[in-house]
């Protein structure tokens, strides 16, 4: 084996390095989560070509493995998110601007061109994979907070097409894709612009009739194929087509419905066209957790619970009770449903700050929910539901290599996803937890003198808004003159965005949500022992902040 | 007690509304509910003094004197107080979380029925004001609009359980200003909607039933074995063919009353009947027309002028048809109307005189005709429904308000429940308004303020008069 051997453990984190690209890993003195079976307090895991070659108390590394020091961290199976748009590329042809950009245009309309007798939003045939980049790097953010595998699909249409399910590494989509296609994912929505259905109530026929043509197409085909003979040949027709297996009950169908009411007539709807569904949010889906029993219907449950939202106005009427409960219930759904025996699995609900996934479960558990069902419902269970529980979900020989090691509680605020294995290869995360005072630089990376401020570390910060004071938090890693890191408060958690270091201080761009739109804010500051302060430009103006270094 | 668990889990409304008030009538053993001593407006047998009501497995078991239960029953006593059947509205929109698919100018393939929402409060505001039924109408954007359901204000229940089984299937036609109206187009280059003139609307529904007659015959043809290959089943065309058949009532949205006899004429050439004239405003101008044919008409009390073809409208109207034979009811097509429907009954007591129990009738019975759910419920009969509403007062004096809803002799409003509720509700209000999950971002954790103001589609102004276009 031709690599050299960096393993640099972290006295003061027990955090891993890991540098070069290797064939066979070893994990060891780990906690291991099997899932699958009971917890290993300490041992082994050996992963071999993409695959977990062993594990147990007694199983050895090999000679040739990179062998990680596991001590006080633990193994998971790598986290699965049950239902993302993760690495989509959007389908919406850019404007064009100049001749360049008109036919980049053209190119990418014919791309998305076609011959369905559909509109854009009833076309099921559409292929998640069709839209998917391949690329380490795009996944790096979701593979940092924990996870190795998702489901990946477009959020619009009706149809929002045919999902994938996908590790979250390599270079090419093929090798990507675990398993494609999935399901076909459908939204009670509409289709804009005045064309039908343009109403709830036409999403509803629309989706009868066509699955009444395709029942039709399909007998017809049949009829066709046994004798053409003086038969008008039935259309070929794609759209209609891409529901045979759905009809067939050989693909099941995620219907994205959170509220009762919207899992109530996904359920019918399923029923009157025996179709194998799955609820996707499924947030009041305790409320019919005897019909989904009833009907075997699995739920991806989103861990994106609702909260009353920054753009609330002080002159907003108050919430409707409904709405009060409906938030207050929600972390209970879980339990709910392991209580009445339905099949689910986290999914992170479109939630933007993907560390909320963890936390949220662990609201979850705090209302009743099993630890090891919060841990099952974004591994194993995840797997099963989706199809691909002989090969992930859990760690055992054989196995998909995907691993996930977190150092502190998973569920609890200390957690830190130290490492990711995605199909066996190691990826480091770039973590905040290392104290520029430690001195050490990572391996690999030239350290020069110090010509940098010493700005890494978690701060509590107040920003001095007019009227009022936001508070939050600024986690900031520093690598010589690269920042990255990330800024918290009540409008969310933003990822750092061109984060730089100067010999004075820092400066750094995010991206914040309010009042609904997505507002750029530049960040300048500077470290001064514990203390942080500095202005934060945002097109509404220019704010300052102060704050502390957390100990 | 394994009932109320499982509602628990189920409802959590309904849930809440048990436990917290310590009021287990929808737990309560359905057998026997004596209403005592009441002054009983049948709506068909004129009015009965000091008599008592025995409802028996949700339907009128007895009316006399001095009834008397079973042990277990539920008694009321209802001294001093009026009783009148369940108030049935012909025309409304209310729990629907979708009115108009305005986007073609036939819909007839949408179903009212896949949009129900249980969980609209307006459905217990309807019984705080005596609502049991109602006919749940696609709006009026279109010549030929969705299909109706009629339903019972079951609230609390899962939606499976508001349809009325038996109630024939109905559907949604509009002609006039409505349908014209939402032709418009309002982007450059969007392609118009047809049709844009009153002659266009009556011209899609004659394609329309052209057509389902063609495919009716399609049919025909493949039963018959003339054809090899099953024809397409098509959603939009099998409601109309219904329609020719009989088996699906027609609810004719209109104003002018040359569109209304316009439709029936249509309706007398393809062999049908309209089973409703909705709104009718004009109606008294064609009411021997109207009778002869057997339609019924539902129509606002004295509401009027809220546009240019409401303007021939009189009070009179419903005297005036009632005086020719026509099967009037009054209906709301408002959610806020629909809570006082008994004042709009009283009115055609004042407009020309219409007898009390005529008056009655047209929020009860004749509804219930029109919809085809006479058999069941609409009045105070022994064998029907125990759709029972008891109130304080004569129902059409201003001062009158309900005690008590009940469908099928379960309780659904109860004013002294309610009552007791508000305490316990802004209790439950205010401790979920202090979770974090449910705090105002940056307020410091106070509820936000009440503004002085309703929302718009709460008032009753002359620009939403209509339903706001439904």
């Amino acid at each position: 084996m031709k690599f050299k051997f960096a393993l640099l453990a972290f006295a003061a984190t027990g955090l891993l390095a890991v540098s070069i690209d290797a064939q066979s890993y070893a994990i060891t003195n780990a906690r291991i989560v099997l899932v699958s079976g009971p917890t290993i307090e300490k041992g082994t895991v050996v992963v071999r070509d993409g695959l977990i070659a062993a594990v147990g108390v007694d199983a050895k590394a090999p000679n040739d493995a990179q062998v990680f020091d596991g001590t006080g961290l633990t193994v998971y199976p790598g986290f699965i998110d049950a239902l993302t748009n993760v690495g989509m590329q959007t389908r919406t042809p850019a404007a064009p601007t100049g001749a360049a950009g008109a036919a980049a245009a053209s190119v990418q309309q014919s791309a998305t061109q076609t011959n369905s007798n559909y509109p854009a939003g009833l076309r099921p045939e559409l292929i998640a994979m069709d839209d998917l980049r391949g690329g380490d790097a795009q996944f790096e953010s979701v593979r940092n907070a924990g996870f190795t595998t998702v489901v990946t699909v477009g959020r619009t249409g009706i149809f929002n097409g045919r999902s994938a399910i996908i590790d979250l590494a390599g270079e090419s989509v093929s090798g990507m894709i675990v398993r494609e296609p999935f399901a076909e994912h459908v939204s009670f929505t509409t289709i804009g612009g005045g064309v039908y259905p343009g109403s709830l109530l036409g999403t509803f026929s629309a989706l009868r009739q066509m699955f009444l043509d395709a029942q039709r197409l399909q007998e017809l085909q049949k009829m066709y194929a046994a004798n053409p003979r003086g038969m008008k040949r039935p259309d070929a027709d794609q759209s209609l087509e891409a529901l045979f297996p759905i009809i067939n009950r050989q693909m099941p169908v995620v219907f994205n419905a959170n509220r009762e009411i919207e899992i109530v007539r996904a359920l019918d709807f399923a029923k009157e066209f025996n179709l194998k569904a799955i609820i996707g949010g499924g947030q009041e889906s305790w409320k019919v957790a005897d019909r989904l029993k009833a009907q075997d219907v699995p739920v991806l449950l989103s861990l994106n619970y609702p909260k009353r939202t920054a753009a609330a106005s002080s002159d907003a009427d108050p919430d409707s009770m409904d709405l009060l409960r409906f938030r207050a219930e929600t972390p209970k759904a879980a339990a709910k449903l392991q209580q009445a025996g339905v099949r689910f699995a986290f999914q992170s609900g479109g939630a933007t700050a993907l560390a909320e996934f963890f936390s949220n479960a662990g609201k979850a558990v705090e209302n009743g929910l099993s630890r090891d069902a919060a841990i099952r419902s974004m591994t194993l269970s995840s797997a099963e539901i989706l199809g691909v529980g002989d090969r992930l979900g859990s760690i055992e020989t054989g196995k998909i290599a995907n691993l996930t090691v977190v150092k502190g509680d998973l569920l609890g605020k200390d957690r830190v996803v130290s490492n990711v294995f995605v199909d066996g290869r190691p990826f480091e995360q770039k973590l905040a937890a290392e104290k520029p005072s430690a001195g050490r630089p990572p391996a690999g990376t030239t350290a020069p003198a110090a010509t940098f401020a010493q700005v890494g570390g978690n701060y509590a910060i107040t920003i001095e808004v007019p009227g009022q004071q936001l508070t939050g938090t600024l986690a900031l890693t520093q690598q010589a003159a690269v920042l990255t890191g990330s800024l918290q408060t009540q409008l969310g958690t933003s990822p750092l965005k061109d984060g730089k270091v100067t010999a004075e201080g820092f400066s750094f761009s995010a991206t914040v949500e309010f009042g609904g739109s997505q507002i750029e804010i530049n960040v300048k500051g500077t470290v001064t022992g514990n203390q942080v302060s500095g202005t934060i430009d945002s097109p509404q103006g220019t704010v300052p902040f102060s704050g502390t270094r957390n100990p | 007690m394994s009932g109320i668990a499982m509602k628990v889990n189920r409802f959590g409304l309904v849930a809440f509304f048990i436990i917290a008030t310590g009021v287990s009538f929808h737990a309560q053993t359905r057998n026997e509910v004596l209403i005592k001593n009441a002054t009983v407006l049948t709506a068909v047998r004129g009015t009965l003094e000091n008599t008592d009501i025995l409802i028996r497995d949700g339907k009128i078991a007895k009316i006399g004197k001095s009834l008397s239960a079973g042990s277990g029953a539920k008694i009321i006593d209802a001294t001093g107080k009026f009783v009148t059947p369940g108030i049935i509205d012909a025309h409304s929109h209310t729990m629907m979380d979708a009115i108009n698919e305005g986007t073609l100018s036939v819909t007839s393939m949408t179903r009212i029925r896949d949009v129900l929402n249980p969980t609209d409060i307006a459905i217990y505001r309807a019984l705080a004001g005596g609502v049991t039924s109602a006919n749940l109408l696609h709006g009026s954007a279109n010549p030929i609009g969705g299909q109706s359901t009629t339903v019972k204000f079951k609230f609390g229940k899962p939606i499976e359980d508001f349809p009325i089984p038996d109630a024939p299937p109905g559907i949604k036609f509009a002609m006039g200003e409505n349908p014209k109206r939402s032709s418009q187009t309002f982007q450059p280059g969007q392609t118009p909607r047809y049709p844009r003139t009153r002659m266009g609307t009556l011209e899609v529904i004659r394609d329309a039933f052209v057509r389902a007659r063609d495919y009716k015959q399609a049919w025909n043809d493949y039963r018959a074995k003339k054809t090899r290959i099953p024809p397409r089943r098509d959603i939009e065309l099998e409601p109309l063919v219904e329609v020719l058949e009989g088996k699906r009532l027609v609810h004719a949205h209109g104003y002018r009353s040359d569109e209304h006899l316009n439709l029936m004429l249509l309706a007398d050439e393809f062999g049908f009947r309209v089973a409703t004239l909705q709104h009718g405003l004009e109606a008294y101008k064609i009411a021997p027309e109207i009778a002869k044919r057997g339609t019924g008409v539902s129509i606002f009390a004295d509401f009027w002028g809220y546009k240019l073809e409401a303007y021939d409208s009189i009070p009179y109207n419903g005297y005036i048809l009632w005086k020719n034979g026509v099967v009037v009811s009054i209906n709301s097509d408002s959610d806020e109307r629909m809570r006082r429907l008994n004042l709009d009954a009283a009115k055609m007591m004042k407009y020309g005189g219409v007898p009390e129990e005529d008056s009655l009738k047209m929020i009860t019975l004749n509804p219930a005709k029109q919809l085809g759910i006479d058999k069941r419920t609409g009045s105070i009969e022994q064998g029907k429904d125990g759709d029972i509403v008891i109130w304080t007062a004569h129902p059409f004096s201003v001062y009158s308000r309900v005690d008590m809803t009940m469908i099928e002799g379960e309780v659904y409003f109860d004013r002294a429940t309610d009552i007791q509720r508000r305490a316990e509700i802004a209790k439950e209000r205010e401790a979920l308004e202090k979770l974090d999950i449910n705090k105002a971002p940056g307020s410091g954790g106070t509820p936000p303020r009440i503004p002085a103001e309703k929302r718009i589609e709460e008032r009753d102004d002359a620009e939403y008069g209509d339903g706001d276009n439904r």
